[in-house]
């Protein structure tokens, strides 16, 4: 502020001998009055006004603070201001336009006194409006808001119906329309923030006949107060809430409103475009997750606001974040096109993120990553490691559906050692520690995969409960079951109520595996009771915490329990009925293309081919199933993601 | 935790009512809430507790200058905007063992809280970002935080009950019904909040007694989350304390997006010639942590009043924007699109607030050399 000021004033001196007053049809050189000004004589340089132009005293006085205050003299502009009464100007001019306000058909009558009224007014509040200028530019920002509310309040006692779109003088709106917008800043600048919050919504709630730009430029200051001003602003008056309109209850609920209005002006075509509206707009959508109405306002924008690659990008990003990756992929594949911009790294890491959830996409998904890895150069080498992460993460997918044997091995060994190439560049990353776990875990190589389950829970402080699985499960494929046991307590002891739901089915899994059914009917039954209590409990608000994991359907706990029977009945039934037998050997090899490590699957398929008498296939099979059994978990590893 | 709490060693709050077991029980019992009495009228008792609070915290500070207690000023203010003891107070917690059960520093935060004394536990809160950041900083390495924990679960427990335990949510918007600030030819319907988005900003609360590991981060979260509602009358040093465990909390220096978060190639291959040694191996950085949503919701939204908020001290700006950048490249390397949605439109904002083009003053009027009536 002070920069500016003095930057002014030196500019001023340059103009100095141009400057020039006029009034009532005389024009005057000011440089005889801005001498005495100079000298401090401010009655001489007052009375040399009143003279040479023929005006009254608060004319000549206005007159004479907006040359000290474009002169940048605000300590001696204040002198000036402080002899004009406003209190008294307001009552001479109050009648005459409470009178002449109802109705616009008697303007002929008093049309001439109607504008000399309007005419000192717009003078007196202008005087007003600059003397709260000058106290904000001395740093007096109490008094300054003070004297700007005055303003306000004048014109609301002039005006008791707000301002018309007519009949009013251009600089008295204009005086009007700079108070509006300057006493909340007023406010904000003196620390007083529930004044500040009454004084933007004085200004948008009432009549006073803003333009566009005036008018948004206050709706976008008063979303930016409400969304980081750290104080609640409380629902607005009833007066302002007209019936079924919405009213905002919550800070963050108005400042989405005042930003989604001047987003909508925009595209309207009513203002010009500001970018900061749309960041505004995005930081307060991601923060309460509804990135997918952040998508909707961008798809409504025009285009050629922004270039529609970064369209493509931001949207992808919002879909992604709204848990719809496959719109989030297929904006991308267009923004990575090589005739866009395929060299894009964080498109190129996203959907290459994208992909390595997805099997079927894996292989798309490695040709994302290398090219990210290509691309990490300059300020991104940083994130190198990242998209070698990402190779790795898709090529371990891949492997996963890969139909033969020696490519299936090597991109397993190629995802390891990609992984092992990120850690080593994302030393601190726990997330690495996992996912090498699970690859480990799911080749079966499961003292190095035990390794990196200790790991991770050591790094994240046992904060994630997928952790604490993948360790118990690795457990179990070891045949440790009461090392897993041990392992599953420990983590119910760190998990609340509600999000227990998984590891109580791991524990009566484990009772089944250790042959204690009557202990695993008993975890069932809890699991089933805590499902039941869990549905009637949730409402919409509870959200989950932990990516929707700690929840188990009712349907998994029938499923484990019929389990638990059919073992204890030996599948005596399925060998009697060979009808069956043809549909479930062919369901079976389906199932062991996609899983080949299934044991089950080969043991079934073991009893299958032996009620059909191959007795050798049979034996291959009971004997893959056995190899399995050795290093099978209780439930399957993926169960974990 | 049990075990560091019984072994506290109880000499500096005489008077507390509060007995050891509070530590360890269910704290559904704690307090009522008490932020809503207007701070403005200290009653006898208040003042009571005020210098209760100081007296027993000037036998832990070594040095307390006696002015202290004879304050002609309203000593809670003091307390909480004073250099001087802030400097104290944070060097003690940051010791190495700050954090155990048995810590009178930690004892004293707690018992301040539970005074319910609203000026007094904005004096706790001043000090939660530090006790936040070295608290989940340090569970991986497994020292002792007993101390720690009962001071966050004291605070989470005022916001439960505070809250009755019910979530935070937001109707977003739509503007094809009007509101009191737009209009729209839709006409108002009955079931407008049918067709509302409902978004959780914080869900409900249950009470902990104990700090169970995963649920860790959203304790801690809902401590931040009472510390955002009190920002305005947080001195600024606390905040600029905020900022710098954001930075260490992420784990990455940032320093690649000084000049913003251009995606721009050219750019990029210029920066890399000019530079020529780029790629330098960072340094590991202790104190990386997990940044779930439940915790980096909160931490973003303390980052916005930093930045854009309407107190611009430039010191809390500047290490706030170093926050960001921060947060902003961990949320790429976690490819995190939530988060890097909000960080990036956080540093763009930033950084349009820099540019003079944007601070055009239109409540000053127009200079014109003929000034007419």
């Amino acid at each position: 502020m002070v920069r500016s000021q003095s930057a002014d004033s030196s500019e001023y001196e340059d103009q100095t001998p141009s400057r020039e007053v006029w009034a009532n049809g005389i024009c005057m050189k000011t440089s005889e009055v801005e001498a005495k000004l100079d000298e401090g004589n401010i009655q001489e340089a007052e009375s040399s006004l009143r003279e040479g132009l023929s005006l009254n005293f608060e004319e000549a006085r206005a007159l004479l603070g907006r040359l000290e205050y474009q002169r940048g003299n605000v300590e001696a502009a204040l002198h000036v201001f402080d002899g004009i009464d406003l209190q008294v100007a307001i009552q001479r001019l109050q009648p005459s336009f409470s009178e002449k306000q109802p109705s616009r058909k008697g303007r002929s009558r008093g049309d001439s006194q109607h504008a000399v009224s309007q005419h000192s007014a717009s003078l007196v509040l202008e005087a007003i409006y600059l003397k709260a200028k000058s106290l904000q530019k001395l740093g007096r920002l109490n008094d300054a808001a003070h004297e700007c509310k005055r303003v306000l309040d004048a014109v609301e006692k002039i005006f008791h119906q707000g301002i018309p779109d007519v009949q009013v003088d251009n600089r008295l709106q204009d005086t009007v329309r700079q108070a509006v917008e300057l006493l909340p800043e007023l406010w904000k600048q003196a620390g007083c923030y529930h004044e500040a919050m009454s004084a933007y919504r004085r200004a948008l709630l009432s009549q006073w006949n803003l333009d566009d730009d005036n008018c948004s430029r206050i709706q976008k200051a008063f979303a930016v107060f409400l969304m980081h001003s750290g104080v609640e602003a409380g629902p607005p008056s009833l007066a302002a809430q007209v019936d079924g309109s919405y009213v905002p209850k919550h800070n963050l609920e108005e400042a989405i409103l005042l930003l989604m209005i001047l987003v909508r002006k925009f595209y309207l075509g009513k203002i010009v475009w500001d970018p900061s509206v749309l960041e505004h707009l995005t930081f307060a959508l991601s923060l309460c997750g509804q990135t997918s109405v952040l998508a909707k306002e961008l798809e409504e924008i025009m285009p050629g606001v922004f270039h529609r690659v970064d369209r493509w990008n931001t949207l992808a990003l919002c879909y992604s974040a709204a848990g719809q990756n496959k719109a989030a992929l297929n904006l991308l594949r267009k923004s990575l096109h090589k005739h866009e911009q395929p060299d894009d790294l964080i498109a190129l890491l996203l959907a290459a993120k994208i992909c390595s959830d997805d099997s079927h996409l894996a292989a798309e998904g490695v040709g994302y990553a290398q090219r990210a890895i290509t691309n990490a150069q300059g300020r991104n080498e940083h994130l190198k490691g990242v998209a070698i992460r990402m190779l790795g993460l898709c090529s371990g997918k891949q492997a996963t559906i890969s139909p033969s044997d020696f490519e299936r091995s090597h991109l397993q060994s190629e995802a390891l050692k990609l992984l092992d190439a990120a850690i080593s560049l994302e030393k601190n990353n726990p997330d690495l520690l996992f996912e090498l776990g699970m690859l480990y875990a799911e080749q079966r190589n499961l003292n190095t995969a035990l390794r990196y389950a200790k790991r991770f829970i050591d790094a994240t402080g046992g904060s994630l409960l997928k952790g604490w699985r993948l360790l118990a499960l690795i457990l179990s494929a070891q045949q440790r079951f009461s090392e897993a046991e041990v392992v599953i307590d420990a983590a119910l002891d760190e998990t609340a109520k509600w999000e227990q739901g998984p590891l109580h089915r791991l524990k009566a899994k484990l009772k089944t595996s250790q042959s204690l059914p009557i202990d695993a009917i008993e975890t069932y039954r809890y699991l089933l009771a805590l499902v039941q209590a869990q549905r009637k409990s949730f409402g919409p608000l509870r959200s989950v915490s932990q990516a929707g994991d700690d929840r188990v359907n009712e349907y998994e706990v029938w499923h484990g329990l019929a389990d638990l029977y059919s073992r204890l009945s030996h599948w005596k039934d399925m060998e009697r009925d060979s009808n069956a037998l043809p549909v479930a050997r062919s369901i079976l090899s389906d199932a062991l293309k996609i899983e080949p490590t299934n044991r089950m699957a080969w043991y079934y398929l073991g009893i299958i081919h032996r009620v059909d008498g191959r007795i050798a296939d049979a034996a291959d099979c009971f004997q893959a199933a056995s190899m399995l059994e050795e290093s099978d978990p209780i439930e399957n590893f993926s169960s974990i993601l | 935790m049990s075990e560091d709490c019984s072994s506290s060693e109880e000499t500096n709050t005489p008077t507390t009512s509060i007995s050891q077991d509070t530590f360890t029980t269910e704290t559904t019992t704690i307090t009522t809430s008490a932020f809503n009495i207007p701070p403005e009228t200290p009653s006898s008792s208040s003042s009571f507790n005020t210098h209760l609070a100081i007296q027993s915290l000037s036998s832990i500070l070594t040095t307390v200058s006696p002015s202290l207690l004879s304050q002609d000023q309203d000593p809670a203010f003091y307390l909480l905007h004073s250099p001087d003891i802030s400097s104290q107070v944070s060097s003690l917690l940051r010791l190495p063992d700050s954090g155990a059960g048995d810590n009178s520093l930690c004892r004293w935060f707690y018992d301040t809280f539970q005074s319910s004394e609203p000026q007094l536990q904005l004096v706790v809160l001043r000090f939660l970002p530090i006790i936040a950041g070295l608290y989940l900083s340090r569970v991986a390495l497994k020292k002792p935080l007993a101390g720690f924990e009962a001071v966050l679960l004291a605070i989470y427990a005022h916001e439960t009950t505070s809250r009755a335990g019910q979530a935070m949510t937001v109707n977003v918007p739509d503007l094809s019904h009007p509101s009191i600030y737009h209009e729209s030819k839709k006409p108002a319907t009955d079931n407008d909040a049918a067709d509302l988005n409902l978004a959780v900003i914080s869900p409900s609360l249950e009470p902990h007694g104990t700090v169970r590991s995963t649920r860790r981060a959203r304790i801690v979260g809902v401590a931040l989350e009472l510390y955002y509602s009190k920002m305005s009358l947080m001195p600024v040093r606390s905040k600029i304390d905020f900022c710098e465990f954001c930075k260490v909390w992420s784990g990455q220096d940032g320093d690649e997006y000084k000049d913003g978060e251009l995606q721009d190639d050219k750019e990029n291959v210029e920066f890399q010639d000019d530079q020529g040694n780029v790629g330098k191996e960072s340094v590991i950085k202790e104190g990386r942590i997990a940044l779930p949503w439940e915790l980096l919701q909160p931490i973003l939204r303390i980052l916005g009043h930093c930045l854009l908020g309407p107190n611009k001290d430039k010191e809390l700006i500047g290490s706030a924007s170093a926050a960001c950048r921060s947060l902003y490249s961990r949320s790429l390397h976690d490819i995190n699109t939530q988060a890097i949605l909000a960080t990036r439109s956080l540093l763009r904002l930033s950084k349009m607030a820099l540019d003079p083009k944007n601070n055009v003053d239109h409540t000053e009027i127009p200079v014109t050399d003929v000034i007419s009536l």
